[in-house]
């Protein structure tokens, strides 16, 4: 008997007892689309966490340098490492791209009529930002290299700047749409705590503009680092640096701290060097452990569903003894036999597979958009293991009673009533 | 000439060693040659049905030999027995044994299936065989839409779809009446004048006189086998 003869009879038998078989789909298709709207789910939200990680670019080094001792006021007294850190990574070309100060400030940004202290800040149900005013950051010339920008209009920041204490900025795609739209904002001044700041470039967008993701990347100026004194800020003690690969990240830690052991002074300060991101890892760590125990759980409901497939397996196999009695006296083999029930329950949990697939899309559409604003679309590897899962789990709990079934020697099946 | 079917001191023991041990062939021998029209006759209880459960290799004997066409069928895997039982032999049982839910045709067509031969013959094969029976107009009936005696004949049908050498049929004419029955009986005589090996078990003489040899077998032996006198239908 070839197979595609065995697919006809196991389809005219699924036809033959239609109620029992929309109950044997429906035992699967639950846990089928339980699993698949689980695994897309978190699936979709890595891959945002990872969209947004892309964006800052990878091979980054955190670099924090801190002090013991307070002055009468009780902030921290912190001296200028950047400039020295600056003309060190300068002579690592090999191994480094950029550094850059990661400080920011609380200044209040004006243009025209727009002012950042009246602009709204707006969060969604995990207070991530959709749209607020944007960030002030303290930067060298190098903080486009450090996180994936590059000019869009006028020019870059320049170390001169820096130097020469130049009261300049360059905004972010997302900042230079709040401040002036469509506009060219180049050589346009801004105020910054009543202080007049020239625009002398905006950056190119990361993400698509106007979206929460925009406002989360590219809504942002960059003042010359230098700035912090006229602004009343402390001067940065936290850095970026930017390695060119994973390799020369590691390179450069070591390098990094071994100056830094030479220049902080251990008895009042310290310092840290470590590869930026650890707890974007943590945070999919989480989430990974959060999908293992959601999965674990709807991976019960389709052991169910397989045990519900295995009765009424058996309760087929148990009716239609005779009729396997009949098929043996005509030459049916054992191999036959098994192969018949086999391809049976394989198609019936393939058809709830497929149920639970449409069930699984609709619902990992529907949580993604509940719960995280964001369209998530099961990925294709999603989609066909859930299919494979189905069929695998019909091959398996339907193998004990096919083998019940081809076990009955020819006469005792003709038996039955 | 060789013989198609050797008995050699069968026994089939239900709970052997048991107080209630049930002797069902209680050492048999039969010889049957081929294009022989033979009836077992017994009373019921007599183990007649599992002789030919025996001859059809739906089951196998506790002791003794079975060679069919000089095979030993013990000595046969079950594959090996599938095949026998597909190409050599054709059942027409009392109850009919079709398979409700496909329809006359498809029912035909399944030892074709078994036998692996591709769908445009099957079809024929069995249209042929219906034909033969007269029911090639039903054929996309179930077999709940018809009559007893027509449902006997597609079992015939199902029968003689693969030209097996030999038809065996246990108490064909049992759930018909009479005047169909005479007609099923008329079919056998007519495929053993084809040359057919004919096995036709019953518990009724005036059935068994279709036969041109009568075997009566009681308490799983043979009491009587002898050529008699044909009654033609």
């Amino acid at each position: 008997m070839n197979i595609g003869q065995a697919f006809k009879m196991a389809w005219r038998s699924i036809c033959g007892k239609k109620g029992r078989s929309a109950l044997t789909i429906l035992s699967i298709f639950i846990g089928i689309a339980a699993v698949m709207t689980i695994v897309s789910t978190m699936e979709g939200m890595k891959a945002k966490t990872m969209e947004q990680f892309a964006a800052m670019g990878a091979n980054r080094i955190e670099v924090s340098v801190y002090a013991y001792m307070y002055d009468e006021g009780g902030n921290p007294i912190s001296k200028d490492y950047f400039a020295g850190l600056y003309r060190f990574c300068s002579g690592l070309k090999e191994s480094i791209i950029g550094i850059t100060p990661k400080g920011s400030s609380n200044a209040t940004v004006v243009y025209g009529t727009k002012n950042s202290s009246t602009m709204e800040w707006k969060y969604d149900q995990q207070y991530n930002v959709v749209s607020g005013p944007p960030q002030i950051y303290y930067g060298s010339d190098q903080y486009s290299a450090c996180n994936n920008l590059a000019i869009a209009k006028g020019r870059d920041l320049a170390w001169l700047d820096c130097e020469k204490y130049n009261q300049i900025c360059v905004l972010g795609a997302q900042a230079a749409r709040v401040f002036f739209g469509s506009a060219n904002p180049v050589g346009q001044i801004m105020k910054v705590n009543g202080n007049n700041f020239e625009v002398v470039g905006v950056y190119g967008a990361r993400v698509e503009p106007d979206t929460p993701s925009a406002y989360q990347t590219d809504n942002f100026m960059i003042l010359p680092y230098t700035a912090t004194r006229l602004l009343g800020d402390t001067a940065p003690t936290e850095f970026l640096v930017k390695a060119k690969d994973d390799a020369s990240m590691k390179t450069a830690i070591t390098e990094i701290g071994g100056y830094l052991s030479g220049v902080v002074d251990q008895s009042m300060g310290g310092y840290q060097v470590q590869k930026e991101g650890y707890w974007q890892d943590y945070q999919n760590q989480q989430l990974t452990m959060i999908s293992l125990v959601l999965g674990g759980i709807a991976a019960i409901s389709l052991l169910v569903g397989g045990i519900g497939i295995m009765n009424i397996m058996l309760v087929t196999v148990t009716e239609r003894t005779r009729e396997i009695g009949i098929r043996r006296s005509l030459g049916a083999q054992r191999s036959s036999i098994v192969a018949q029930f086999l391809i049976e329950s394989g198609m019936l949990c393939g058809m709830g597979g497929i149920v639970g697939i449409i069930f699984g899309t609709i619902g990992s559409l529907a949580l993604g958009k509940i719960l995280f604003q964001m369209t998530i679309f099961p990925a294709t590897w999603v989609t066909l293991a859930a299919f494979g899962l189905s069929v695998a789990l019909g091959v398996l709990f339907g193998s004990y009673p096919a083998a019940k079934a081809s076990k009955l020697q020819p006469v005792e099946a003709l038996r039955a009533d | 000439m060789a013989k198609l079917i050797e008995l050699r001191d069968v026994y089939k023991i239900y709970g052997e060693g048991l107080e209630s041990e049930v002797r069902a062939l209680d050492g048999v021998s039969l010889d049957i040659e081929k294009g022989e029209f033979v009836a077992v006759v017994g009373q019921s209880g007599s183990g007649k049905s599992t002789m030919m459960n025996v001859l059809g290799c739906l089951d196998i004997p506790t002791r003794g030999t079975y060679r069919l066409d000089g095979v030993d069928v013990r000595e046969l895997s079950d594959k090996e027995l599938s095949r026998i039982r597909n190409k050599q032999i054709g059942f027409i049982f009392q109850q009919y044994n079709l398979i409700q839910n496909l329809t006359v045709l498809e029912n035909v067509e399944l030892p074709l299936i078994y036998q692996g031969i591709d769908p445009i013959d099957r079809r024929e094969l069995a249209i042929q065989a219906l034909t033969r029976v007269g029911l090639a107009d039903r054929a996309q009936h179930k077999p709940t839409q018809m009559s007893g005696g027509q449902q006997q004949r597609v079992a015939i049908a199902r029968a003689i779809s693969t030209h097996p050498p030999i038809i065996m049929a246990d108490e064909p004419t049992g759930a018909l009446d009479s005047r169909t029955g005479h007609e099923v009986l008329g079919f056998l005589q007519q495929l053993n004048k084809e040359g057919s090996t004919v096995i036709l078990i019953t518990h009724d003489n005036g059935i068994a006189a279709t036969a041109r040899r009568i075997v009566r077998i009681a308490d799983g032996k043979i009491i009587e086998d002898h050529p008699q006198e044909v009654n033609w239908y």
